[in-house]
């Protein structure tokens, strides 16, 4: 995904901004997929559509507030807020805390391999690799998965993803960190010995 | 000190470039740092991989389409519904009162078609012979069938009161045929007629209600369908 500074899409963002449905219309066909794609890792398939579908109509709502150069990295932030929302507000994992007491980041800890050796699968080539990194995803506290999926999946800059979660950017630094080591650590415990991702 | 910290950002360009020389330097020196960055970049790359969920169906709301264009659907179908039903509703009341007076007449029975087909034209046959009216059938034909004369449809003796148009079309042109076929025999259905015409043809004149419902009721649902099929396409 490259960022949307393509002269087609400037020109259907201008024309948006005066009120043009249809060229709204494009640009959020455009993003859909991706939208999605982010909603529905950190909220369910459930939720993820309506939430997508809600933030893309604030979107269109809120349009003449857009002040921004990137109109994409404004749309995921609207989208990652509105699932942040929504998982505050569910009840079901209230163990799973979305941003939990900042710790030094050297004190987390780097599991080993259990029980390291030429024996173990290597689950790098594996779908079962991916199978554990979607488990591991699941499990990270939310600002974490934000963060790292707005890196790894969508390649924005730490930069935009301080502006789309309104955070430090050390926050972002951070999270990502976190959530990667966390993805790390629990392939490890699954036997994945790393080196060939 | 292993920079472990900053081997995220360093994977991800994030470093300032001090912070950046300075883990690569270490990295250059530590065999575990180079190993856990090389985990790092396997899960970063094991993340980027995963496949993607599709949506089941189209996110972008439809804000080309007026707001409007919904409630008016909904609207037209509803109105459709209720025209229809007077339609229906006043047809059938409509055919009472001829029933009773065509019921009176002796002969009204023999040919309800006929009766259709003349009671616009019947003032016309009352004055004039019975005969002359069908001097030239192809031309009255014509306009028989085109309007269909349908409030006299319905004040005909028939046990169906709301019969299809197409039919009543066909029948009419039967009953033409039929009049032609009889030549100047001056069939008893037209002395019928002719009788009934002089008798009530001004007092139960053509009624046009239940066509107007008809039409209403038609565009209605012709403007609920196309409606229908905007809000869809978009």
């Amino acid at each position: 995904m490259g960022p949307d500074a393509g002269g087609a899409t400037e020109a259907l963002l201008d024309r948006a901004r005066r009120g043009d449905a249809p060229a709204f219309e494009r640009l959020a066909l455009e993003l859909e997929r991706p939208l999605y794609r982010h909603a529905a890792r950190m909220l369910g398939h459930d939720d993820a559509e309506d939430c997508v579908q809600d933030a893309l109509l604030s979107a269109w709502k809120s349009l003449a507030s857009f002040e921004g150069t990137s109109f994409r990295a404004w749309v995921f932030r609207i989208v990652t807020n509105r699932a942040l929302d929504r998982l505050r507000s569910r009840r079901r994992h209230p163990e799973l805390p979305l941003d939990p007491p900042a710790e030094d980041d050297d004190s987390a800890g780097w599991a080993e391999p259990a029980a390291p050796g030429p024996e173990l699968a290597d689950l790098a080539s594996d779908r079962e690799a991916l199978r554990v990194v979607e488990e591991a995803l699941a499990h990270i506290p939310a600002d974490q998965r934000a963060a790292l999926l707005l890196r790894d999946v969508e390649g924005f800059a730490y930069e935009e993803i301080a502006t789309i979660t309104s955070t430090e950017i050390g926050t972002v630094k951070s999270r990502i960190h976190r959530g990667r080591l966390a993805v790390r650590n629990i392939l490890i415990s699954r036997g994945w010995r790393g080196s060939s991702g | 000190m292993h920079p472990f910290g900053d081997l995220s950002a360093y994977l991800d360009g994030a470093l300032s470039p001090e912070t950046r020389a300075s883990v690569q330097a270490h990295l250059d020196a530590c065999a575990l740092c180079r190993r856990r960055l090389a985990e790092l970049r396997g899960t970063a790359r094991l993340i980027a991989a995963l496949p993607a969920p599709v949506p089941s169906r189209s996110l972008v709301p439809r804000v080309s389409v007026p707001v409007w264009l919904a409630p008016l659907r909904t609207f037209s179908t509803f109105a459709s519904g209720a025209a229809l039903f007077l339609f229906l509703a006043s047809a059938v009341v409509s055919s009472f009162p001829r029933m009773t007076s065509a019921g009176s007449a002796p002969a009204a029975a023999p040919a309800p078609a006929a009766s259709a087909l003349d009671t616009r034209g019947g003032a016309t046959a009352a004055t004039s012979s019975p005969n002359a009216s069908l001097s030239d059938p192809e031309k009255r034909a014509a306009p028989a069938a085109a309007t269909a004369s349908p409030g006299a449809a319905f004040n005909v003796v028939t046990p169906s009161p709301v019969p299809a148009p197409a039919e009543r079309t066909v029948t009419a042109d039967q009953a033409v045929k039929t009049r032609q076929d009889a030549g100047s025999a001056a069939p008893s259905s037209d002395v019928a007629l002719a009788a009934r015409s002089e008798r009530g043809g001004d007092q139960a004149p053509f009624n046009p209600f239940p066509w107007v419902w008809l039409a209403l009721g038609v565009t209605f649902a012709a403007l609920s369908f196309f409606l229908g099929r905007r809000l869809r396409s978009t």
